[in-house]
């Protein structure tokens, strides 16, 4: 039998040109934060660390952690794809994202509530009105609506990237139902389980602490007159793609997981059925789009909604978190404004960049972008998941102008922004046996109650786990890694 | 003077297999404002379920109705006494001036605090083939405008019952020139808006002593919101301005917003509903 | 809790409990037929008939030959048969899902990786050699999970209702085997050189319920039709019998409903009712007519598993 020799796993990592590797210097040794990392790591032969691996996907399968991907026929179950190796930020570095999403977050609060109530920020000139007129997102029923607390968006889920520029620029602020959370923590405990020698060598903040901070924040928004506030998680069901996660929140936060069947509303209360009768319900953690959560005030057809939430919440018996019609501040196009809205509530510098966005419904903007689709990407304004992205240099000469046959068509629907170098990190490819450069960006969570905030110290790292792609969703077949914010030494 | 008022709402469901659960809401109580006041209502059904009042997402009145037992069939009855006051729709003064109208019409803040009056939804939106279908004339008052459109409305269109239903497109309505008192309201809306006047659905009941179109069921009308005036109904299906015969249950963008009865039933297979509206009137005597 | 969600729970308990009986029940009777003492009871028609006649998918037609492995598949890994091993495992697995925020990480996994080690099982291997180690699989994972289940949950109206469920489906599956055997003892009668009482399907059939060699204990004497019932029915300290699971079912039900007495339209009037008949029933009133013994207590089962649909699940 012929004897092999293991090669080293970074034997074959090539850093390409051009692009911010977060670990490694430009010659090639690992920069000092990830100094000891390294070397932990890179002792490892590729058959001790398949076997790593390997243990680490068996325990997200056998824990039940799956998603389901929509592909034209029909959903499949699947892990979310995870990488061992780490993703470490300096605290300094996390000193300025954190304030930087709580200052998002705020703005988008004020934002929320100047445009359910006087639209100041329309009369001042601040963002347009179409902002408002023609988002499908903004809710009506919500006018001069007091929610409790006076807070819209209790949770948060600020993307992050870092440019070839070292700077940290925000891509999107995900107010609706940001998602990931859970993985956050699966991350941590497989990686944990796998290779606990590392976190000896480490200070790390933990990740575990977020339900019981979630579960707080839920407590500052009780409707009045309540003393101990009964919180749920609704969900869709279990066919829902992230309904691990909201398994994962109900049990860590010890409160139930219900669907729209297990409440009903009577006198605008709202109620769960147990086993014991009903029981009356004071928040719900809704995890159900806008549109579907009451059938008698939006979509008739909804089944996975409660008939006649609405009418409780407007009557302040039910809080809902978050709360209807977040989405019109989740749209792109708010988003291009994010500086000035912040400047015109809170009288600040933005704290994270903002990329440069050029705003398709303004006919210069138009005649740029219709001018240089090979060097911006395209997005749609209200499309989630990575859906109906373009990224102008991987396109062909056909379809440029297909893309810009549709961008005429619906200008309003469309945003450009430049074609950003998102920051790579070594990610180990299974069909390489090495770890290669893999393009990652940063979700990070944020929660808003009343008088109270926190961010999760760390956050979801996720993978483009094809060479050279940029878009990191997992509904696009993207990973995700642990993410370490050190404490400050 | 005032009218006494006495409406009668009636609706029958009858559905092919048992129904398990259901819930209704009702969008059919008067509303009570300056020319309107309730003396009584009452609402019965044939399960003798108890009924709750809530209010909607736009702040009007519902009853609300959840049966929680077997059944597959319903009847419901809704009996309302009301005094309307009667109404002058040309009792305000006009606006000498009505380009400082047109000016207010045209400003940001009018725009903005008006946006869901303005706001195009599919069912009150020209098709953009029909975008100039009716220009406003701005030498004249936007009241004026606003009475020739509801006259052009009124010609425009054939009351005919059958052909359209509440998902026809405003376009198949102006090319079939034919339709009900919902689609003479959708297009007096969506031309109004289309000229920057912020307008609105209204759902209600009108008094058929008169001969007027539209009784039997409910009736559905338009306000436009007309500078330094305010809110003036328009009634497009019967070419005239909104006065005593005209009793509001409420306003919305469409439709949609405004439907008499919402409701979630488990059941499967068809079922039937019939309902039928009753308004009789006498005169009060001061 | 949830009632929708205690239903689930209620279910995976049955489920869990259901696949366990069946695998044992093919496992037993399948290798006891091979070396059994008679033409008929080693024939392997009439085993695969048993098979299916407990499983509740009965041949009615004598002239039928069944394929062996055909049967093997649709009583084990056919997720086309509701009655499958597999559909059982899947029903279980989907109801722990739907409680999962309920049920300890421990458990949730342990049911997880239980479904996926049936959803992978090579099913021509199972068919040609896998049967006896698929099937004692089945019984040591059910296993696992009953200590799971007893070991790392509260024990508080969670634990109840998955106890419910258990115990019911037990009791329903100790009646069900006991039918399917005494159905084989008749049909075997003229085979044998003895009457149904000292037929040699008692002995597969304490085997189906794991009770033989503890029933050899008790009685030190072969098993006759009246012994087992005996054991089977009235024996409260057999685990398996059906006293045994009416005395667990009493008890969690008493942590659903505290009251001292309980409602004449109540599951635990019900239950309590079933468990003082039982307790005052000797076996010589079963055994002069086990068809009609087997066909009231069934009967019986069911309306306290409806009763508590309608009382607890009702949603």
């Amino acid at each position: 039998m012929e004897k092999k020799k293991n090669p080293i796993i970074f034997s074959s990592y090539e850093p390409r040109k051009g692009l911010f590797d977060e670990v490694f210097n430009e010659n090639g040794s690992a920069k000092s934060i990830y100094k000891t990392l390294f070397d932990l790591y890179g002792g490892h032969s590729v058959n001790d660390y398949e076997i790593l691996n390997s243990k680490a996907k068996a325990s997200f399968f056998n824990q039940g952690i799956t998603f389901q991907v929509y592909n034209d026929e029909q959903a499949q179950e699947k892990i979310f794809p995870f990488d061992l190796f780490p993703r470490i930020i300096h605290p300094l570095e996390w000193e300025i994202i954190e304030k930087g999403a709580i200052q998002r977050s705020r703005a988008l609060n004020l934002f929320l509530w100047d445009i359910y109530h006087d639209k100041k920020v329309i009369k001042d000139k601040v963002v347009p009105l179409d902002l408002l007129s023609s988002s499908e997102n903004y809710l009506h029923q919500m006018m001069h609506l007091d929610p409790p607390g006076k807070i819209y968006n209790h949770i948060s889920g600020t993307d992050i990237i870092k440019h070839a520029d070292g700077q940290y620029y925000v891509l999107e602020d995900n107010i609706r139902c940001p998602s990931g959370v859970s993985y956050v923590i699966c991350n941590r405990t497989a990686l944990k389980r796998a290779l606990f020698g590392v976190f000896n060598h480490y200070q790390a903040h933990t990740v575990t602490n977020y339900a019981e901070n979630l579960l707080q924040i839920l407590e500052t928004v009780k409707p009045r007159g309540v003393d101990n506030p009964n919180c749920v998680v609704i969900t869709p069901g279990r066919f829902n793609s992230a309904y691990y996660e909201h398994s994962y929140l109900a049990k860590a936060m010890g409160v139930e997981l219900v669907e729209g069947q297990d409440l009903f509303v009577e006198n605008d209360f709202v109620y769960m059925k147990t086993i014991n009768g009903p029981e009356r319900v004071d928040v719900v953690y809704r995890r159900i789009d806008d549109a579907f959560i009451d059938p008698l005030e939006f979509r008739p057809d909804s089944a996975l909604g409660v008939p006649g939430l609405f009418a409780a919440y407007r009557k302040g018996n039910v809080c809902l978190a978050n709360a209807p019609g977040t989405g019109v501040a989740d749209d792109k196009a708010v988003y291009t404004y994010m500086p000035e809205i912040i400047k015109y509530y809170l009288d600040e510098e933005p704290i994270l960049n903002n990329v440069h966005t050029y705003r398709c419904s303004r006919p210069d903007e138009l005649k740029y972008v219709l001018e240089n689709i090979d060097k911006l990407v395209i997005k749609p304004v209200d499309e989630a998941g990575g859906y109906g992205i373009s990224i102008g240099n991987q396109l062909t000469k056909s379809e440029i102008e297909k893309v810009k046959v549709t961008i005429k068509e619906h200008p309003r629907k469309y945003i450009a922004q430049p074609i950003l170098s998102l920051s790579v990190h070594p990610t180990y490819i299974e069909d390489m046996g090495s770890f290669e450069q893999r393009h990652v960006d940063l979700r990070t969570f944020t929660l808003l109650g009343k008088d109270r905030d926190f961010v999760l110290k760390g956050g979801l790292t996720r993978v483009a786990l094809r060479k050279g792609n940029l878009i990191v969703n997992s509904s696009q077949g993207g990973g995700s890694k642990d993410t370490w914010v050190l404490k400050t030494e | 003077m005032e009218h006494l008022y006495q409406i009668v709402y009636s609706a029958k469901n009858c559905y092919e297999e048992v129904v398990k659960e259901a819930i209704w809401q009702f969008q059919i109580l008067p509303l009570e404002n300056e020319s309107q006041h309730i003396v009584k209502w009452s609402f019965q059904n044939s399960l003798h379920t108890p009924y709750h009042v809530s209010i909607n997402g736009l702040g009007f009145i519902t009853i609300r109705l959840h049966p929680k037992h077997c059944f597959s069939e319903i009847e419901f009855k809704f009996e309302c006494e009301l005094v309307k006051k009667e109404l002058n729709p040309f009792d305000f003064l006009p606006n000498l001036e009505p380009q400082d109208d047109y000016g207010k019409i045209a400003s940001l803040a009018f725009k903005a605090d008006n946006e869901i009056y303005l706001r195009r939804t599919p069912l009150s939106s020209l098709p953009s083939v029909h975008q100039s279908i009716f220009i406003f004339d701005t030498s004249q008052s936007i009241f004026q405008n606003l009475r020739d459109l509801n006259h052009w409305v009124y010609n425009h269109l054939h009351f005919t019952v059958g052909v359209t239903d509440v998902t026809t497109p405003l376009k198949d309505i102006i090319e079939q020139r034919q339709g009900v008192c919902q689609d003479f309201t959708h297009l007096f809306c969506a031309i109004a808006k289309e000229n920057g006047i912020p307008s609105r659905y209204v759902s209600g009941y009108i008094h058929q002593g008169n001969n007027y179109f539209g009784d039997l069921q409910m009736h559905a009308w338009a306000e436009a919101l007309v500078p330094n005036v305010g809110w003036v109904g328009f009634d497009p299906t019967n070419d005239i301005l909104v006065a005593q015969n005209h009793i509001k249950v409420c306003h919305g963008k469409d439709y949609n917003d405004c439907s008499p009865l919402r409701g979630v039933v488990y059941s499967n297979g068809a079922n039937e509903t019939e309902y039928f509206v009753q308004v009789q009137s006498s005169q009060l005597q001061q | 809790m949830l009632a929708r969600v205690a239903n689930n729970l209620f279910w995976m308990g049955r489920y869990i409990e259901r696949s366990e009986h069946v695998a044992r029940y093919l496992n037993v009777n399948y290798f006891s037929s091979l070396d059994a003492p008679h033409e008929l009871s080693q024939s392997r028609q009439f085993m695969l008939r048993s098979m299916l006649f407990m499983i509740g998918d009965p041949i009615n037609d004598h002239n039928l030959t069944l394929d062996e492995e055909q049967v093997l598949f649709n009583t084990a890994l056919n997720q086309e048969k509701e009655y499958s091993i597999i559909s059982n495992v899947k029903a279980a697995r989907e109801n722990a899902n739907c409680a999962r925020d309920l049920i300890s990480t421990g458990l949730y996994e342990a049911i997880n990786r239980f479904y996926h080690y049936v959803l992978n099982y090579n099913t021509d291997f199972f068919v040609k050699k896998g049967l006896y180690d698929f099937t004692v699989h089945i019984m040591e994972q059910t296993a696992v999970l009953r200590g799971k289940i007893r070991g790392s949950l509260l024990h508080d109206q969670v634990y109840a209702i998955i106890m419910l469920g258990i115990n019911i489906e037990r009791a329903t599956q100790i009646i069900r085997i006991i039918n399917a055997k005494y159905h084989d003892a008749l049909l075997a009668m003229g085979s044998y050189s003895d009457e149904v009482a000292h037929s040699f399907e008692w002995t597969t059939l304490l085997k189906c319920i794991e009770s033989y060699d503890m029933m050899r204990r008790f009685y030190r004497k072969t098993p006759t039709s009246s012994s087992t019932l005996e054991f089977l029915v009235l024996n409260g300290d057999c685990p398996r019998s059906v006293m045994n699971s009416l005395n667990q079912i009493c008890k969690h039900m008493s942590v659903l409903d505290r009251s001292k007495h309980p409602l004449k339209d109540s599951t635990s009037f019900l239950v309590g009712k079933l468990r003082a008949e039982m307790e005052f029933t000797k076996v010589e009133s079963i055994a002069c007519d086990v068809q009609g013994f087997i066909e009231q207590i069934l009967q019986k089962l069911v309306e306290i598993s409806q009763k508590m649909e309608q009382e607890f699940f009702n949603y």
